[in-house]
């Protein structure tokens, strides 16, 4: 099996669990299939598949990034608080400052972790409530306006029907997917995540590398606050929180493992869709949204179970030692 | 722990400490200091009543982080603190309502909820090998899904008098919240410091691999760890009901966040295997003092959110130094 399969093979099981859930869904409802609300649902999607972007990249470096909502919440009411009047330069100004806002923020998480050496899980928790008090700073209740043509634009469909978002969803994570397969930061970026002192002693500026990984993250995040401010139409500070616990579950799920350099970006899609198609299947059939935590819940604890436990990991490497005669790898035994 | 050999710093009086009675002189410090900030800008801080009150912040926040803490020594994580609390707060109001006699047998079925789910959680991450900051975010999930359809969204039911007057009476004008987690403090500390459990939690947390090749049982000791921790965050939701006498579904959010703060703060390693539960007390204190000062000064919501982002920050630059400089 060649590298490039064995990076393939990770998005299998995530791909297996989306079309499950998406045929299920078609079959229990007959509205789900219905157009208008697969736009729906990708117009809901976009955002979402930002910030796992952005965690992804962070996650693949061997960070984690818990700051990524409140990031979302800063761009998204900066954003909101730009000149709103249909002019070309205010929609320049309406994209490009939240953006360098969200890169900015990003950087500095990314200075305290790589040069001031803090453990990635409290650094940003203590960043995300300043980057919160920021948000809540610049807009202390929901409020706001965007222009209007930008805001129309960015849900509506191409050529009356490619929807937009599509668009987006494609080019953002395609995008993501070369950065990290063919360019120097991006494949640093998997070394310096699998084994930090080997990717130092192999020449890899691993502080720089680290720095940026959440830079960029932080840009990613300030691409979900933009398309959320087009989208509702204004701005609201709160609006990132659920996107922290959200982006960790659907990079996870979609075949990436905490702290161990391995993954990639292609099974994005499936994860973050997985999560939106729960919360729509669920609320068609009219049950209580109570048990959407529920729904949540257990696709997580499954796909945990098939992408990073020991047992399957245990069964696979049975399996093939059988025929190959090999003894498990540590990551085989240990297995996550 | 060993004695600095260092050559004394600035002040020249840390050459005879300790590392861990530097670690209590700066975090006491920080309490002093903000008591003193807090009696400079509204008089009246210092009273009996207002420490007592902040101390009962601190206990709520302190009970929880007691289980956070032990997991965090063995290198873990918890974040469904939040989500048990919140149980914890919902189903011991529905099954005590407001009766006495119901108490007794309420208290200990929610703790028992609260051990469960705790097990969960460390089977899945000690047995199945799940990472544990997403093995806890799910188990968070699903406890809010059961919370929510168990109270049917809407959550019934009332605090008894009893649990009433232990959540908000003084003895001797001392909250008996307060004395309640300096029981369950004086308990954790001697269970570290004194017992083979304790000391295994260290070993566990320093480093697994070899834990386990000494004959550790690491597993049973990761479970035990977020046992605790499940049935700590259960008992913080049963006082908190006590408190504000019905049940209240958001009421379990923030702790999950300022668990991990407290402990961070009071110089816990997130690695593992080092720190211990009295730094994480006065990491607790000092939230809640930071709290009231911003309070008392009445910051607006977005100053209030820098201010203790930064505090978690400079905390953690002030830690890693001092880990350095040994």
């Amino acid at each position: 099996m060649t590298d490039k399969q064995r990076n393939l093979r990770i998005f299998i099981p995530v791909y297996v669990i989306f079309l499950v859930v998406y045929v299920t869904s078609a079959i229990m409802d007959s509205t789900f299939i219905t157009w208008r609300n697969n736009l729906n649902l990708f117009t809901r999607l976009t955002p979402l598949i930002f910030v796992s972007l952005a965690q992804t990249i962070i996650i693949l470096g061997g960070g984690i990034d818990l700051s990524i909502g409140a990031i979302v919440g800063l761009t998204n009411v900066v954003a909101a608080s730009m000149p709103f009047v249909d002019t070309p330069a205010n929609i320049v100004l309406w994209l490009i400052v939240p953006l360098l806002v969200g890169l900015a923020a990003g950087l500095i998480n990314g200075l305290l972790i790589s040069r001031g050496r803090f453990p990635p899980i409290v650094a940003t928790l203590g960043m995300s409530a300043v980057w919160q008090g920021v948000a809540l700073f610049v807009m202390t209740a929901p409020g706001g306006e965007v222009s209007l043509s930008a805001s129309l634009a960015a849900t509506s469909q191409l050529f009356g029907v490619i929807p937009v978002p599509v668009l987006i969803i494609l080019a953002s994570v395609g995008i993501t997917h070369l950065f990290l397969t063919r360019t120097y930061l991006g494949r640093s970026l998997f070394a310096v995540g699998g084994n930090e002192i080997l990717a130092f002693e192999s020449g890899i500026p691993v502080a720089r590398v680290k720095m940026w990984s959440y830079g960029l993250g932080g840009l990613l995040a300030g691409f979900a606050g933009v398309f959320l401010s087009a989208w509702m139409y204004s701005g609201d500070p709160l609006v990132g929180s659920p996107y922290v616990m959200d982006s960790i579950a659907v990079a996870v799920v979609s075949g990436n493992s905490l702290f161990m350099g391995r993954g990639g970006v292609l099974g994005l899609i499936g994860g973050a869709y997985v999560f939106r198609l729960l919360n729509n299947i669920l609320n068609l059939l009219g049950v209580p949204s109570f048990y959407q935590y529920i729904a949540k819940g257990v696709v997580l604890v499954i796909a945990l179970l098939v992408t990073s436990s020991s047992v399957s990991a245990q069964i696979l490497a049975k399996i093939r030692s059988i025929f190959s005669r090999r003894l498990p790898t540590d990551a085989e035994e240990v297995g996550r | 722990m060993r004695a600095s050999t260092k050559a004394p710093g600035r002040l020249g009086f840390n050459r005879s400490l300790s590392a861990g009675a530097q670690l209590y002189l700066l975090l006491g410090g920080i309490v002093v200091a903000l008591f003193i900030v807090g009696e400079i800008v509204a008089g009246g801080f210092l009273s009996v009543s207002h420490i007592g009150n902040v101390l009962r912040t601190a206990a709520f926040l302190g009970i929880v982080a007691i289980g956070q803490t032990l997991v965090i020594l063995t290198g873990g994580i918890d974040i469904s603190v939040g989500a048990v609390i919140t149980m914890g707060n919902v189903f011991a109001c529905m099954l005590m309502n407001g009766s006495n006699p119901a108490t007794i047998w309420a208290v200990p079925v929610v703790l028992a909820i609260g051990a469960v789910v705790g097990l969960f959680n460390g089977f899945m991450i000690a047995y199945a090998r799940i990472h544990p900051m997403v093995m806890t975010l799910a188990t968070g999930s699903l406890v809010t899904g059961f919370t929510l359809i168990v109270s049917k969204g809407a959550p019934k039911g009332l605090a008894s008098p009893a649990l009433q007057f232990i959540a908000t009476r003084n003895i001797a004008q001392i909250p008996i919240v307060v004395m309640v987690w300096a029981l369950l403090a004086a308990v954790t500390v001697v269970l570290l410091a004194r017992s083979t459990f304790g000391r295994r939690i260290y070993y566990v947390g320093a480093n697994e691999r070899t834990a386990y090749l000494s004959g550790t049982r690491t597993r049973v000791v990761m479970l035990g760890t977020y046992v605790i921790c499940g049935a700590a965050a259960a008992l913080a939701g049963i006082l908190m009901a006590g408190y504000t006498q019905t049940a209240f579904l958001g009421i379990g959010n923030e702790y999950t966040l300022w668990s991990i703060a407290a402990v961070v703060v009071g110089g816990t390693s997130l690695i593992g295997g080092r720190g211990g539960y009295v730094g994480t007390l006065l990491g607790a204190i000092i939230l809640a003092l930071l709290e009231s000062v911003l309070t008392i000064v009445q910051m607006p919501e977005a100053g209030r959110q820098i201010a203790n982002g930064l505090i978690i920050v400079l905390m953690i630059g002030v830690h890693y130094a001092r880990a350095r400089r040994r």
